[in-house]
Order: C-alpha cells, then sequence, then structure tokens
C-alpha cells in the first residue's frame, strides 16, 4: 500500500511538472516583468506619477519594436511607496517575494532609496531614478544602480554657476527636512562661503507642511540676496514659490537641482519668471531617442514631460539594453557587468556607470524664461 | 515687527484650523461620532470652488457658496448612508468606519480629480496688504475676517436658535430630547451638514493659500483634532481658542526655535494640556459617580 501511495504521489508530481512546463510552452514568450515603485499617493503623488508616465512611454516605444530577447514584452508591475521609507520598503519586499518581478525600479526620494537597497542587496537588480543623496550608491551593492546626479555633484556645479554667473551677495536656505536636505545646506554652505557669497541662515519644513509663512518671515528678516528653494516635490515647491513672493521677498530665487518641471513653472505662475535651475533632461534637445519618447509621450498623457519622466524612461532604456547584453532578464550578474561595461546612448544623452553603479552624465543649466523652462547655453 | 508678523500669520492658520475643528467637535458633540473623514470634506470643498471657479467659471464668492452647499449636501448623503446605519454599533466600530470613509474619499478624489496638484487662483491670492514691514495676502486676511464671522454665527446658531437648541438638547441627552418631541434624526442630519459646510468653506478659504492635491485632507483632520483635544471634544468655544493657540504656537516655535520642531509643538501643547486638563481646556471636569 504504502508503495502504491508513493507511486501515485510521484505520478502527480510528474504529471504537474508536465503540465507546467506544457503551460510554459503554450505561453511561449513570458513578459519580462519591472517593479515600478514611486510614490503615487501623499504629496508627492504627482511626481510619482511623472516618473511612471515616462516609464510607461519607454516600455510603450520598446514593446512596439518587438520587446527584448526575440519578442518577450516589457510589462510594468506598479507599487507606492506613498513617499515614505516604511511603505517603500514593504513594496519592494512584495515585489521581490510575492509577485516575484524581475527587476526594480524605484526610491523616488532618497530616504525611500536608501530604505529599499537593503532589501534589494544582493537579491534584485534595482534602478534607482531621481534620489540625489549620494549614500544611496557610496555604500550601494553589486544589483544597485542610479541615474540621478548625486547632490554632491549637483551641487558641485550649480555653486560654480551660482558664484560666476548669478553672484549674489548673500544667500539663505529653505530645505527639507531629511538626509537629503541637510546634506544640501552643508555642500551649498561649503560650497558658497568659498566664492565669498555670505550664508545668512537656513530654514528646514516637513514632508507634510503646507504653510511656509512662518520660515519665510524669517528668512526674509534676515534680507538676503537670493534665497535657495529646495523643494522635491512639485506640490510643496509651487507653495513655496508663490509664498515666497508673497512674503515680500523680490530677490533672485534659485530652484534646487533637478527640481524643476512644466507643472512646477504652471501652478507657481509669475513667483517662478527667471528661476535657474539644473537638470539632466533638455526639453529641446534633438537626439532622435528624445525626440521619439517626447512624441510617444505626449501620444499616451496629457501632462508635459518633464525630467523626472525622463529618469523614468531612461531607467528602462538602459534595462532593456542591458536585459538584451545579458540574454536572461534573471541573469543579474551578467546585467550588472552589461550595465557597467559600456556607454549607453540613451534619451538623455550617453551615459556610463561607475564602480558603484552611479550614472554619469551631462548636466545642463536651464531657467524660466515665459513659462518655459529653457537650457542656458554658457 | 517680525514678531507681530509671525503672530498674524499663525493667526490666520489658526483661523483655518477653528474652521475645521469647529465641525469636528459639532458632530462629536451632537452624535458622538469621532469623524476621521472630515478632513475630506475639507478637500472636497476645496477641489469644488476649484472646480467652480475653472470649470464653470464663476466669482470666487458664487464658487465658494456652491461648493459649499454642494459639500452639506455630501454631507446630509454620508450621514444617511453612512453614519446613521452604524448607529447601534459599538464607537469604536464608527471611528474605524470613519477612517475607511475618509481612505475611500481620499482615493477616489485621486481617481477623479488626478493626483497632480492644482491651484486655485483667487483674486486676493496674490494681492498683498502692507502695513509697514508687515505684509500679508489679502486672501489671508479673508481667512481671519469670514472665520471671525462664522465663528460667532454659529455661537449665536446654537445658543439663541429653536434649532441651536435642539442640537444642544440632543447633545445632552439624546433619549430626553427625542422623548420632548425632538426629531433628532434631523438634528443629526442638521448637525452633519453644517460641520461639513464648515469644513467646505475652510477647504474654499485656505485652499488657495497652497496647492491642492488629493490627501489635504490628512493634513486638515490632524490638525483638526489637535485643536479639538486640546479645547475639548465637544466644546465650541474649545475649539475657538484651541484652534488660535495651535496657529499662534506653531508659528511663535518655528520663528523663534525651530522650523523642525513646528508639527512637534502641537503635540507637546496637547500632552500638556491632557495631563493637565484631561477633558481639554474648555470642558468642564467630568463629575464624580
Amino acid at each position: 500500500m504504502i508503495t502504491s501511495k508513493r507511486h501515485w504521489v510521484k505520478t502527480l508530481l510528474c504529471a504537474t511538472l508536465a503540465l507546467g512546463t506544457a503551460g510554459a510552452w503554450a505561453q511561449a514568450k513570458p513578459p519580462v516583468r519591472i517593479a515600478a515603485i514611486n510614490p503615487l499617493s501623499g504629496a508627492g503623488a504627482f511626481d510619482g506619477q511623472l516618473a511612471l508616465e515616462g516609464m510607461q512611454a519607454m516600455v510603450a516605444i520598446i514593446n512596439a519594436n518587438g520587446g527584448v530577447l526575440g519578442g518577450r514584452q516589457l510589462q510594468l508591475v506598479t507599487y507606492d511607496d506613498k513617499g515614505s521609507p516604511e511603505e517603500g520598503v514593504s513594496a519592494a519586499k512584495r515585489a521581490i517575494e510575492q509577485d516575484k518581478v524581475d527587476l526594480i525600479v524605484g526610491g523616488w526620494f532618497s530616504a525611500v532609496a536608501l530604505g529599499q537597497k537593503e532589501v534589494t542587496r544582493d537579491k534584485i537588480i534595482h534602478m534607482v531614478t531621481s534620489a540625489q543623496h549620494p549614500k544611496v550608491t557610496e555604500e550601494g551593492h553589486n544589483l544597485l544602480f542610479r541615474l540621478n546626479a548625486t547632490s554632491t555633484m549637483m551641487s558641485d556645479r550649480y555653486a560654480r554657476f551660482i558664484c560666476e554667473n548669478i553672484k549674489p551677495k548673500s544667500v539663505a536656505f529653505i530645505t527639507i527636512n531629511d538626509d537629503y536636505g541637510r546634506l544640501e545646506v552643508d555642500n551649498y554652505r561649503k560650497l558658497l562661503s568659498a566664492c565669498n557669497i555670505e550664508v545668512k541662515g537656513n530654514e528646514f519644513y516637513n514632508r507634510t507642511d503646507t504653510d511656509f509663512s512662518t520660515a519665510l518671515t524669517k528668512l526674509r528678516s534676515q534680507s538676503p540676496d537670493a534665497i535657495y528653494v529646495s523643494a522635491i516635490n512639485t506640490s510643496q515647491g509651487a507653495t513655496i514659490y508663490r509664498q515666497l513672493r508673497q512674503s515680500g521677498h523680490r530677490g533672485t530665487i534659485i530652484a534646487s537641482a533637478g527640481n524643476m518641471n512644466p507643472k512646477l513653472v504652471e501652478l507657481s505662475g509669475p513667483a517662478l519668471e527667471g528661476v535657474y535651475s539644473i537638470s539632466l533632461f533638455s526639453p529641446e534637445s534633438q537626439r532622435p531617442m528624445s525626440r521619439r519618447w517626447i512624441e510617444q509621450y505626449g501620444k499616451m498623457f496629457k501632462n508635459e514631460p518633464s525630467f523626472i519622466g525622463s529618469l523614468g524612461a531612461q531607467a528602462v532604456e538602459v534595462l532593456a539594453g542591458a536585459i538584451e547584453k545579458a540574454g536572461d532578464p534573471r541573469a543579474y550578474d551578467k546585467i550588472s557587468a552589461a550595465i557597467r561595461g559600456q556607454r549607453w546612448n540613451t534619451l538623455l544623452g550617453d551615459v556610463n556607470f561607475s564602480d558603484k553603479g552611479q550614472a554619469m552624465q551631462s548636466i545642463y543649466l536651464v531657467q524660466v524664461k515665459d513659462k518655459k523652462i529653457i537650457a542656458v547655453n554658457n | 515687527m517680525v514678531f507681530l508678523q509671525q503672530v498674524i500669520n499663525g493667526l490666520a492658520n489658526g483661523m483655518g484650523y477653528v474652521l475645521i475643528a469647529m465641525g469636528l467637535t459639532l458632530v462629536f458633540g451632537v452624535l458622538r461620532i469621532v469623524n476621521f473623514a472630515h478632513g475630506e470634506f475639507y478637500m472636497l470643498g476645496a477641489y469644488a470652488t476649484y472646480y467652480c471657479l475653472k470649470v464653470l467659471g464663476l466669482g470666487y464668492v458664487p464658487s465658494l457658496l456652491l461648493a459649499t452647499v454642494l459639500v452639506a449636501a455630501a454631507g446630509i448623503a454620508a450621514n444617511r448612508f453612512f453614519f446613521e446605519p452604524l448607529k447601534k454599533e459599538h464607537e469604536f466600530t464608527i471611528l474605524l468606519s470613519s477612517l475607511g470613509l475618509a481612505l475611500l474619499m481620499t482615493n477616489l478624489a485621486e481617481a477623479v480629480f488626478g493626483a497632480d496638484p492644482k491651484y486655485m487662483d483667487t483674486p486676493y491670492s496674490d494681492e498683498m496688504i502692507n502695513l509697514g514691514d508687515i505684509t500679508v495676502t489679502q486672501q489671508r486676511v479673508g481667512v481671519i475676517l469670514v472665520a471671525s464671522v462664522l465663528i460667532a454665527a454659529v455661537y449665536w446658531f446654537i445658543r439663541y436658535t429653536r434649532m441651536g437648541k435642539m442640537m444642544q438638547a440632543t447633545a445632552q441627552e439624546p433619549a430626553g430630547a427625542a422623548l420632548t418631541g425632538i426629531n433628532t434624526r434631523f438634528v443629526h442630519a442638521y448637525t452633519f451638514a453644517l460641520a461639513c459646510a464648515l469644513a467646505a468653506l475652510a477647504g474654499a478659504l485656505v485652499g488657495p493659500t497652497a496647492m491642492l492635491f488629493p490627501t489635504v485632507g490628512d493634513w486638515a483632520v490632524l490638525k483638526g483634532f489637535i485643536v479639538v483635544v486640546m479645547g475639548g471634544l465637544g466644546s465650541v468655544t474649545g475649539a475657538l481658542f484651541g484652534g488660535l493657540i495651535l496657529g499662534v504656537a506653531e508659528s511663535l516655535g518655528g520663528g523663534y526655535i525651530s522650523m523642525g520642531f513646528k508639527d512637534a509643538i502641537g503635540y507637546a501643547i496637547i500632552i500638556v494640556v491632557l495631563l493637565w486638563r484631561p477633558n481639554g481646556l474648555f470642558n468642564p471636569p467630568p463629575m464624580r459617580k
């Protein structure tokens, strides 16, 4: 009896296995599944949406070209990190353990990326898009990459411009009260003091604040020439720029690096006119992939293509290329080597990755003129 | 001068808090419901005003009034189809259900209105009033003035009108009120509508001072609860003073200590108040039994 029972179990097992393979055969080319973890609710919801839309437009372009690995389509699995590290970590865990995705793109906020990278460490390819905190890649791991320039890289470039072109006599900061914001203030304090710009003060705000009048009143009482605004999400940014002008500040406004998008311009109205920022995305770029993506984006979404969206698109573009090279979306070591191994010609221009997985690409100076973000040639 | 400017900033914020807290406290006082979805009615009020301005092309004041009426109607519906059927349940069940309603409304708002932030452009939001070194936008002055009038009106209404007295009676002893012939169901619906109208007005008035997005209600309900706990649940006077104290304390604390602690100030006040007067500043201490 016992043997026959065992026999049955074996037969059943074989049958299931056979069925399983048959199923796999029948569904010849399974999609390559990429987790897209973005803030889709809360104050960062709109920025998360822009990033996701950028990814979706690029996925559509690649799929229309026949996908990857001889006909496998790319598929995005979306998660909401609500802009909080806890939610971001749990989303990454769900993506890996429950949904068994092939690759992860996520970590819009630095705080979220810092938490997530510990979950993805040595388990899965993780492409971070817009987080700027240097620590994301500083202590990174073999499978971790980041596209945006770090805040240190940004501030080196930006500080030079502020010292040489904007030339304010004094500056004050309003920055977000988290790792990223604190780092920004430290960087610019050093860099701007070095070229004899007096740093008058700094005020922190919290991620949930909707009123900044208290902080701005305090900054204005120090009467600085220029105010540097570090606002990483669009809704808070627009409120700060408006309230800053309402507080009576008539001097220069310097917007933090990488945080300029068409929606911000629309929402901030006249308050943003003439404001500078730096970005990796130049909307009038004539690069073929850039034009193609902007066109596809316009067909699919009503928002205007933004820097954040272009980073999402670049993530998909580089990953698709690397999968193609590695021959398998799960061959993580090969993919990782492929990403590091070459110079990628992407919609944002040429990019290559350091040993630590940090992308190196050109940074443009941009300015708002007549409600348009334009690259400043210098 | 900076001090005075900070006090004015605080008063403008505080008046917004008062309007939000007033509705919360009314609903708790009369219906015994801790309504976590109250912030969502604030959000609805702001969005309704926005769409009246943008889509219907109405002026700011008509938009504000229409939004108030619409949200009051939404409040009546929420009470009739959501809170009334739960009336016999344990108060924790109602509390958790209201949290559910809040989540439902936020997510619906995100689906319907979109996640992109919006800006409610009123004729007063960028116009400045300058008094020496002090600058305030007309919108903020408007918040202070309109809220003051509204608060006085609500106070007078509860104190002196027939409906207000019926609300007081229902709050004190629902069964007794019903026995004297008061239609308590009607009183409940009326109170809920009034509370939602106040939340909507707050949204329409405070909304233009910042950007509008579907989760603004989270902020509103949080501030509302701090005020209500401070002033005493169910006390209208408590909501008034609680709101103003919170607003001014936040802006002075933020201005003279550190902005990073701005949120902590509200919670610190709550702890002190609860240790010292557990029923809130304006509620009588509980009677000994």
